[in-house]
């Protein structure tokens, strides 16, 4: 791997009000690597995937994106809030709670950040869009607003808006946690293409069977702590760690 | 009432409309400047913010109106008369619309920002494209609210001589003896303007529904 890697994180530890929710994280995602993150509620799974795109700011350690430092710079300055943008730009992010924009179509909540942060051209935007729309299987809907949808589509909506940027690495925060059981699949469906198409995902998720057969890399964290990295093969059915056994054990 | 009457109270409608105009309009941009800066919490400027919103919301407006009349000139400002009455009702407006803006603000999604935010928008950009639009939904009722109350508090621009929609009902039944008929005339001509507006906030609930998601 001598590739730079699109994610790195390097002894990053973060505290809310005196508890440690991450502590010394050493992370590296490859381009075009499936990384799954799991972990129970509360190990700091979410905590860490926000520090990559700094939505969180770690208290120490640092994060690259692409080996370019994001949040702080290499002597430890924070960033200006427009170098923190058009980082940010680079990556894209699909929320628990969809977090569509309500006052906009399905058309304009994923153009918005091309024609507004790139500044491309509305037409090739609108273009870009609607294609991608049709591979999440929400080309019908470009005029509907997000309150007409189910949360499946909302999701599916994301993660169009997401691909728009045409990010560089696309980060998922629990996005079936929020969905009815029958609507996880749909979504699924889209990660696990998207994957397929080579591009590089960390995803923080519940769903086992998801991580098993679509990620290259599982990792585990528990109460802060990053404890288990292994390919699912191994990860599943020989992991290390009795931590790592235990939660598999009551999760299957 | 001849048509020479109702001629004067048009100008005394006129009156009212355009001086409330300007200082709802001003009013309604001053209130979310005030609102964003106090958003800012500039030491110092924020607590002179929260001053002013105090003062300008407990005073009345006649007192307030004859205040900044009556104290330009010490101060050797040259003050007219319409000029004076569009201070004293925008710095009375901007306190209360300022106040209806900051909760809009308080209370807008921190997901929808985030949102934002991740797909590498900048607060600036964020704030204009994503939430002044959904606050201008959702703070249009209490705006509009804020807008009749002061048309309806305008007649206290009389005290300083300005013959609005209230104060020429008294100039012409100083002439016909009959106060009644200019009174009601009045009162109508006040529930035009106000319905008018109140159509702005027919037009915030259509908006309104898609916002609850």
């Amino acid at each position: 791997m001598s590739e730079v890697p699109v994610v790195s994180l390097e002894g990053v530890s973060k505290s809310f009000n005196g508890v440690e929710v991450l502590r010394d994280i050493h992370l590296e995602v490859a381009r075009g690597e499936v990384v799954s993150v799991l972990g129970a509620s509360g190990s700091g799974k979410s905590t860490m995937l926000r520090c990559i795109n700094w939505l969180e700011q770690p208290d120490r350690g640092t994060v690259k994106i692409n080996g370019e430092h994001i949040g702080v710079d290499a002597q430890g300055k924070q960033m200006s809030v427009r170098a923190l943008a058009s980082l940010r730009a680079r990556t894209g992010m699909v929320f628990q709670s969809f977090n569509l924009w309500p006052h906009l179509t399905v058309l304009q909540n994923v153009i918005e950040a091309p024609v507004h942060v790139k500044r491309i051209p509305r037409s090739r935007a609108v273009e870009e869009a609607l294609a991608l729309l049709d591979k999440v299987g929400m080309g019908h809907k470009r005029d509907a607003y997000p309150y007409t949808l189910s949360g499946g589509q909302k999701q599916r909506v994301a993660i169009a808006r997401a691909l728009a940027m045409a990010p560089e690495v696309l980060l998922f925060d629990e996005p079936t946690s929020a969905l009815d059981p029958e609507l996880v699949g749909e979504v699924l469906a889209v990660m696990r293409a998207l994957s397929l198409d080579g591009y590089t995902m960390v995803v923080v998720t519940h769903e086992m069977e998801f991580a098993r057969a679509v990620s290259d890399q599982v990792v585990f964290l528990d109460k802060g702590k990053l404890i288990e990295r292994a390919p699912p093969e191994r990860f599943f059915t020989a992991p290390e760690s009795e931590r790592v056994q235990r939660f598999l054990a009551t999760h299957r | 009432m001849n048509s020479q009457t109702w001629l004067l109270l048009l100008e005394g409608a006129w009156t009212t409309v355009w001086i409330s105009a300007v200082s709802i309009a001003i009013g309604v941009v001053l209130g979310l400047g005030i609102a964003l800066v106090r958003m800012l919490r500039i030491p110092f400027v924020d607590q002179l913010l929260v001053l002013y919103v105090s003062i300008a919301r407990a005073t009345p407006l006649v007192t307030l109106v004859l205040f900044i009349f009556l104290v330009a000139p010490t101060f050797g400002i040259v003050m007219n008369r319409n000029l004076a009455a569009i201070l004293a009702l925008t710095l009375n407006t901007a306190a209360f619309n300022a106040e209806i803006w900051r909760g809009a603000f308080l209370s807008f999604s921190k997901e929808q920002r985030e949102a934002a935010m991740a797909c590498g928008m900048t607060p600036w950009l964020c704030f204009r494209r994503i939430m002044l639009p959904q606050m201008i939904t959702v703070s249009l009722p209490g705006l509009v609210n804020e807008m009749s109350f002061l048309i309806k508090g305008s007649p206290a621009i009389a005290v300083i001589g300005i013959v609005d929609l209230t104060r020429v009902t008294n100039r012409i039944s100083a002439v016909t003896y009959e106060p009644l008929p200019p009174i009601l005339a009045a009162a109508l001509l006040y529930m035009v303007v106000i319905y008018a507006l109140i159509q702005l906030q027919a037009l915030a609930e259509w908006r309104a529904h898609r916002l609850a998601v």
